[in-house]
């Protein structure tokens, strides 16, 4: 569906994005993922016919998106970052004029309207002046303005930016079921939504490719390097219990409970390489050891090992690599 | 060129749709209407003093009021139709739909010319005024519209030019009605320039003031819309080039 090919985007002397490379198959629903600023608004709008490349290939349904740009763009529905809407213009109104400009018959036109108003769920402000509409509103009219020609490619820039929780969900579900019927393509700075919603990841930072496989891979990666053990008892003989289990390799007291002096927080990191099985068994025992040696346990919680560790993890590897090589 | 009627539908509603269009077609008509006053005032009071001219060729041709009411509105009909998309990010909507960058640049010029002889339309009454009380050229009349089309054609298709240049609104009217006042002191320098001489040859050509001058006197003088259709044609070409051009800025 869309194939990107040693892509180099410069802006003067900056280099946006570095020869750069992957591929959407049909059916996909993918996370472009990177910090803010790593390419991939640059990138998708490349995608989308809005940028120039400085050199490479970008193909979407086997139509190049220089070459062959008018197909390309009859491809796509494109989402762009800031949504931008016509604010004078009623919601029915704008995805009408949309629907005309990427050339819906006529006949068609208003089916298309009413069935893209549905699924982005904006019905009930069809009539609403869209300079009025709330910002999670504009940001399902953009849905909808994507969805309203039926395209079988959506290039979703951030489409979750600037929501609140709820409307987050929403839109997240909304993704989920429009990757039953179409290809998808969407940026994002927040691992949790490539979880929620992708079949698969792509991870670009500073322009280059740094990671790429099925969100199981990446939630493989999230293997928590510690965890954190809240308990009643003295210091040196909840530490020295702790110690003895195989598998952690170092003991830290954190804070104590606020109000209880014998109660705190001890984080126990895991020696590195443990793998998943003994580390359910290890913990199996700590808590075991702790209890059976007169401590009470009060919370067992893993730590760090978050999407967002993974994810700088991943970045920061990037940035260390290209440091390390002479320039 | 599909994309055409949209946006070209789309504009107009743009623009009716603000109070801009309806200030500038309210000062437009109470400007015209008084110079048409002043003018048939004038010439009424004339008596029987023999006089080459008619109304109808001093209100189009010798006055400097057309000029004027030119200079200050065309700009200000301009100016957002692309330096607003620009600011406002919706070119990145407008320019991802399958849309060419001619289309673009045609529908947005058409309305706008649509709104310049919606704003004309209503002195052809001065015109039917005119012709009750006495006789009237309508061929002065045709060739006087003729004119106006064409010189506000030009103006409208250099102020889309500088919209597309700028992101600035408030740039383009002063762009575009730097570049209409200097086209027309161009054309007022027939007069100071001596004759025979390359400068005045020049001036005379591309003169405005000279072009209304024909016009309003009957005279379709086929330089004179060559010119004319020139200075519309030009403008548009390169703005789709500009517009073409944003992709690598």
């Amino acid at each position: 569906m869309v194939l990107v090919e040693h892509l180099v985007k410069r802006y003067g002397a900056r280099l946006a994005v570095d020869d750069l490379s992957f591929e959407v198959a049909k059916g996909e629903v993918v996370g472009f993922l990177g910090p803010n600023g790593a390419g991939k608004s640059t990138t998708m709008r490349i995608l989308a016919g809005f940028l120039g490349m400085t050199s490479g290939k970008v193909t979407v349904s086997g139509h190049d998106v220089t070459g062959d740009s008018y197909a390309a763009r009859a491809c796509i529905g494109y989402m762009p970052e800031a949504v931008p809407l016509y604010p004078e213009m009623r919601v029915a109104e704008y995805l009408t004029f949309r629907a005309e400009l990427k050339g819906v018959a006529r006949r068609e036109r208003r089916a298309s309207v009413d069935l893209s108003m549905e699924k982005a769920n904006v019905v009930d402000v069809a009539n609403v002046v869209i300079g009025a509409l709330s910002k999670g509103y504009r940001q399902r009219v953009g849905l909808a303005d994507a969805l309203v020609a039926k395209p079988p490619l959506l290039v979703l820039d951030e489409p979750t930016a600037g929501l609140d929780p709820n409307q987050i969900v929403e839109v997240r579900d909304l993704i989920k079921a429009l990757g039953r019927e179409h290809t998808v393509l969407l940026s994002t700075h927040i691992l949790s939504e490539v979880e929620a919603s992708c079949t698969r990841v792509v991870v670009i930072d500073r322009g280059k490719l740094v990671a790429e496989g099925g969100v199981g891979d990446i939630r493989r990666m999230r293997r928590a390097p510690a965890i954190d053990v809240t308990v009643r008892g003295a210091e040196t003989a909840v530490t020295a219990a702790m110690k003895k289990i195989e598998g952690i390799a170092t003991v830290k007291r954190l804070d104590a409970v606020a109000g209880e002096n014998d109660v705190a927080t001890y984080r126990c990191a895991w020696t590195k390489k443990l793998p998943d099985a003994d580390i359910a068994k290890a913990t199996e025992e700590l808590v075991a050891a702790l209890v059976t040696g007169g401590h009470a346990v009060r919370e067992v919680r893993a730590a760090g090992g978050s999407l967002e560790d993974v994810f700088r993890d991943l970045t920061r590897g990037a940035n260390d690599a290209a440091e390390a090589r002479p320039s | 060129m599909r994309a055409f009627w949209p946006i070209y539908k789309r504009e107009l509603f743009a623009f009716f749709v603000t109070p801009l269009a309806w200030v500038l077609i309210c000062v437009f008509l109470l400007v015209q209407g008084m110079h048409f006053y002043l003018l048939v005032d004038h010439f009424s009071n004339m008596g029987e003093v023999a006089s080459d001219q008619t109304p109808v060729q001093a209100f189009f041709g010798n006055t400097v009021l057309l000029y004027l009411v030119l200079f200050l509105l065309v700009p200000a009909m301009t100016m957002r139709l692309f330096a607003e998309e620009r600011r406002s990010g919706t070119i990145e909507s407008l320019m991802t739909a399958p849309v060419s960058s001619a289309a673009v640049v045609l529908a947005k010029y058409a309305s706008a010319l649509t709104t310049y002889i919606a704003m004309w339309a209503p002195t052809a009454l001065y015109l039917v005024i005119l012709a009750r009380t006495g006789d009237l050229d309508w061929h002065v009349a045709g060739a006087s519209y003729l004119g106006v089309l064409l010189v506000g054609g030009g103006y409208l298709s250099l102020g889309l030019l500088t919209s597309a240049v700028t992101k600035s609104q408030f740039l383009a009217l002063v762009l575009s009605a730097m570049v209409i006042l200097i086209l027309f002191i161009l054309g007022i320098a027939e007069f100071v320039t001596a004759e025979g001489t390359m400068a005045h040859d020049i001036c005379s050509y591309v003169s405005v003031w000279a072009q209304m001058n024909d016009f309003a006197s009957g005279i379709v003088d086929l330089r004179r819309v060559a010119f004319g259709v020139t200075l519309i044609v030009l403008p548009l070409f390169v703005t789709t080039r500009a517009v073409d051009a944003w992709r690598w800025g």
